[in-house]
């Protein structure tokens, strides 16, 4: 697989002024050879990446993204130890309950470029007619510069079951030091053409980080030190994260997907108006637009720098739908994809045609546009947009 | 119309009984003894042809043409178990290690990319005119309320006419007319009409043959009345039965099948 992208930079973004901060390419290449392999019970997945934003300059990279005994304990028991992949949720572009999985972006629900990457585990399942329990260790250990860095400790278990035509799980999840999370999943099935799931995790608390800028109406401040705490670490308020969604195939094949996604857990409307004029305040302090002392002005980059951790490529707010458009013929495919802010009505939208040359190879082009006013969550990103050419090999 | 159950269900029997025996195949057995078949007795007989044994595996080849030409070709090995059961797997190279997995009116797809099944509606294409369902959905009597509505003859075999009503909702098709021979019940042709009240495929059960003493379907050729010269052509090789294991077709298997 290799895709070459080219970006247009956003020329009002207030995340990088003159493109100083954070420089961001023009171009951009990314190419990847993955092997999946199964020897008996033992499966793997390598991949081997070259990403270029100067192609001068390539970086390679070698990621076993999964390495994996799988055993079968007996007819209805099945261990599984190694590097893995699971998903839990029913969602499409989002998951709320899929506490085992690798961090993904919701753009790219498919991972087209197979950039996810296992998670170290232990898993024990058990298959009980149409029902299965599974309970999983997991640790993000870390082998670099000869030395094993153990992760924190994580328990999940899930109990799933098949029911009078509803799929529905139930599944807890703990974390060292954080939050036990408690969740369920469904999908259902209605008439020949409607499918609807949705997904439901809480938790008492947060220890999620949040800037100091947010309880504060004022924007024009320097932070000295790293502004981010806990604030929610002994809050008894649940927060939810919740998921409904739903996917509809018309007669003529076309199938469309809708999402509503809420994360009690992301920034309000307030709070994230709040941020945005203290990265404005920043950003104007970097381009000379506000006299401030000159020695504020390295403090400035730096809490510039510090502001931007508060965006996640999950979505930073709280209140999101992602819309779905989707239609094959026998050698071409095409797909729209839309992520709507509930909250200040920002779009990111991305086209994808693909054009299938052979049964192996496949060629596609795809869009990335962000459209919103200014301020918004969408139109103050780094790029305005993106153009993706591809091409897939499948042997 | 007056029926007479013992003589329904004794021909019913005998029907079946010759198809499960692999008998003759051509013995008139239901039109001249009686003339009121019993319209479900006749699907479940139709239902024979496709599925010859509690627990089996067979290969399906979809083929699809327009105008005439091979536009795309695709391989599945199929593996079924009791009226509930069916696991597709997905043979071709740029859909290795993707299954469908269908329980009771239920259906899901796990793509290797996705790491995860997706519960999809029977309508979903599978590949040209083939929804899903067609390769999975195997027996009609379970999904459909049937009537009689006559005897006509397609392409000179004598037909029993049934008029379908998906009576659940993982049924493929909305409404069905089931033509079946009347010489043995095996299907002739049958036309899909969308819930709008559109006809939207024809298909043909084209050849069936002798597998393991069994008459089972090896050929049927669907028409897409919405697109015109597009016709699928689904073949049915190598019928084996098999033990299959249970948790097989428990949906959090899926990805650890190879």
């Amino acid at each position: 697989m290799d895709e070459a992208t080219a970006y247009h930079l956003n020329p009002v973004t207030p995340y990088n002024a003159g493109n100083a901060i954070v420089p961001q390419p023009l171009r951009g290449n990314i190419g990847t050879v993955d092997a999946a392999l199964g020897f008996g019970v033992v499966s793997t997945s390598l991949a081997f990446t070259t990403v270029a934003a100067d192609i001068q300059r390539p970086d390679y990279r070698f990621d076993v993204r999964e390495l994996a005994v799988d055993l079968s304990l007996g007819e209805s028991w099945d261990l599984l130890v190694g590097r893995k992949i699971l998903k839990w949720g029913t969602g499409y572009a989002f998951n709320p309950t899929g506490v085992v999985e690798p961090q993904r972006s919701p753009s790219d629900p498919t991972d087209r470029l197979n950039q996810n990457e296992g998670r170290n585990l232990v898993s024990l399942t058990g298959f009980i007619g149409r029902s299965s329990l599974t309970a999983v260790y997991l640790n993000d250990a870390a082998y670099a510069h000869s030395t094993l860095t153990w992760g924190k400790n994580e328990i999940a278990l899930r109990a799933y079951t098949f029911l009078a035509g509803l799929d529905l799980s139930l599944v807890a999840h703990y974390r060292e030091g954080d939050r036990l999370e408690l969740g369920t999943n469904t999908s259902y099935v209605i008439g020949q053409n409607l499918e609807l799931h949705g997904e439901l995790l809480g938790k008492r608390g947060s220890s999620m980080l949040y800037h100091a800028i947010l309880r504060s109406d004022n924007p024009a401040q320097e932070f000295v030190s790293f502004p981010y705490a806990a604030v929610e670490n002994d809050s008894r308020e649940i927060f939810w994260k919740l998921l409904l969604g739903g996917q509809f195939t018309f007669d003529n094949g076309i199938n469309v997907a809708l999402e509503y996604y809420h994360n009690q857990e992301g920034l309000s409307l307030q709070e994230w108006k709040r941020w945005m004029n203290f990265v404005k305040f920043q950003d104007a302090v970097q381009r000379g637009a506000v006299a401030v002392d000159p020695a504020m002005a390295t403090p400035s980059r730096l809490n510039l720098l510090w502001s931007l951790l508060t965006l996640s490529p999950r979505g930073t707010m709280r209140d999101y739908f992602f819309l779905r458009g989707a239609y094959a013929e026998t050698d071409w495919s095409c797909e729209v994809i839309g992520f709507v802010n509930a909250a200040d009505r920002s779009v990111a939208l991305i086209p994808t045609l693909t054009w299938k040359a052979t049964a192996s190879v496949s060629v596609y082009a795809r869009y990335t546009g962000y459209l919103g006013p200014d301020g918004s969550e969408f139109g103050s990103l780094f790029t305005t947009s993106a153009l993706g050419l591809g091409i897939g090999v499948q042997l | 119309m007056p029926r007479s159950t013992n003589a329904r269900t004794s021909a019913a029997l005998l029907a079946a009984a010759m198809l499960l025996a692999g008998g003759p195949l051509s013995r008139p057995v239901l039109a001249q003894e009686r003339s009121h078949p019993d319209p479900l007795k006749l699907l479940e007989q139709a239902d024979v042809s496709r599925n010859g044994w509690d627990a089996f595996e067979v290969m399906t080849v979809i083929r699809n043409y327009v105008d005439g030409e091979l536009k795309d070709e695709g391989s599945f090995d199929t593996y079924i178990k009791g009226a509930d059961r069916t696991l597709v797997k997905f043979m071709d190279v740029d859909v290795k290690g993707q299954y469908l997995l269908m329980l009771d009116d239920a259906m899901w797809i796990y793509m290797p990319n996705t790491r995860k099944p997706i519960r999809i509606t029977p309508l979903q294409r599978l590949l040209g005119n083939a929804s899903n369902g067609d390769v999975a959905r195997t027996r009609w009597a379970g999904d459909y309320d049937a009537t009689f509505k006559g005897e006509e003859e397609v392409d000179g075999v004598q037909c029993y006419i049934l008029d379908l009503a998906a009576r659940s909702e993982g049924a493929t098709y909305n409404r069905v007319t089931l033509w079946v021979r009347k010489e043995d019940s095996r299907p002739r042709k049958a036309e899909i009409y969308l819930s709008s009240g559109k006809h939207y495929k024809t298909i043909f059960y084209d050849t069936f043959g002798v597998v393991h003493g069994r008459l089972l379907l090896t050929q049927m050729t669907i028409i897409d009345r919405l697109r015109e010269g597009s016709k699928t052509v689904m073949t049915f090789t190598g019928y084996t039965p098999k033990e299959i294991p249970e948790k097989w077709f428990n949906k959090d298997y899926l990805e650890k099948l190879r």
